[in-house]
């Protein structure tokens, strides 16, 4: 399949990854290639822009909730008992500031792939189908897009949250692909 | 969080934190044992104390950090 993406969409799939490994995510969800389209110029962008969508703003607060929803959740350890604050100062003190994050970005490192869950999955086949039904040859950042909403995905839900006008995004997106 | 919400978490009332809060627990072990092994290693520990101390085999300390230290 990726054979047949443009120079933009497989920049989006590498920047999906480098977006997961900032959050210390152990995958890479529809939200994460959604950060990695509207953070790059191309269709995508374009098409989000267009819409009306603030896409600067989206990004930030997509790279936000990615990053509440890290394994290491502060609220998650309060609610069993522990201070992650004072955890991090137990152990900045013996092992030198941010070892706690450098930890996990070293254990992330480990896999130096992380895997895609199936909603991001199911997003790049739809991008897929998005191409064929339009007659396009090639799957460029439009096309993921289209594949981000086509169906029930985070990514969606995201969109959804920030008040875009998913129909308008998706026209446009469509039009950035015959252009290109 | 409420209060509420975290005396369910932390009682397992509510499935969902409770599994949160185990994961984080889990990422919590895992990257303090990252840490200490590192600094075991640097001071000149051999796998098998590590693997002693940790309650596990010297097999299973080495995969899982020999590559990364």
């Amino acid at each position: 399949m990726f054979e047949r993406f443009t120079q933009d969409a497989r920049t989006a799939v590498v920047d999906a990854q480098q977006v997961a490994r900032t959050a210390h995510s152990d995958q890479i969800d529809s939200r994460h290639l959604l950060v990695a389209l509207a953070e790059r110029a191309g269709p995508a962008r374009a098409a989000l822009h267009g819409s009306g969508v603030d896409v600067a703003g989206l990004a930030e607060r997509t790279r936000a909730t990615i990053e509440a929803g890290d394994a290491l959740d502060r609220d998650a350890l309060a609610a069993v008992g522990i201070d992650l604050d004072e955890v991090t100062r137990r152990t900045e003190a013996t092992f030198g500031a941010g070892a706690l994050a450098r930890a996990g970005r070293a254990l992330r490192g480990r896999r130096r792939h992380i895997p895609f869950t199936p909603d991001a999955k199911k997003a790049l086949e739809l991008a897929l189908r998005e191409a064929v039904r339009l007659g396009d040859k090639e799957i460029d950042g439009g096309h993921l897009l289209l594949g981000l909403t086509r169906a029930e995905s985070p990514a969606r839900a995201v969109l959804t949250d920030a008040g875009a006008d998913l129909e308008r995004v998706r026209h446009l997106a469509e039009g950035a692909g015959e252009v290109a | 969080m409420t209060e509420q919400a975290l005396a369910a978490a932390a009682s397992g009332d509510e499935p969902r934190a409770g599994l949160h809060a185990v994961r984080a627990l889990r990422e919590l072990a895992d990257r303090l044992e990252t840490l200490q092994v590192e600094r075991a290693r640097r001071l000149g520990w051999s796998w098998q104390e590590i693997a002693e101390a940790l309650g596990v085999s010297r097999q299973a300390v080495h995969k899982k950090h020999h590559r990364r230290i």
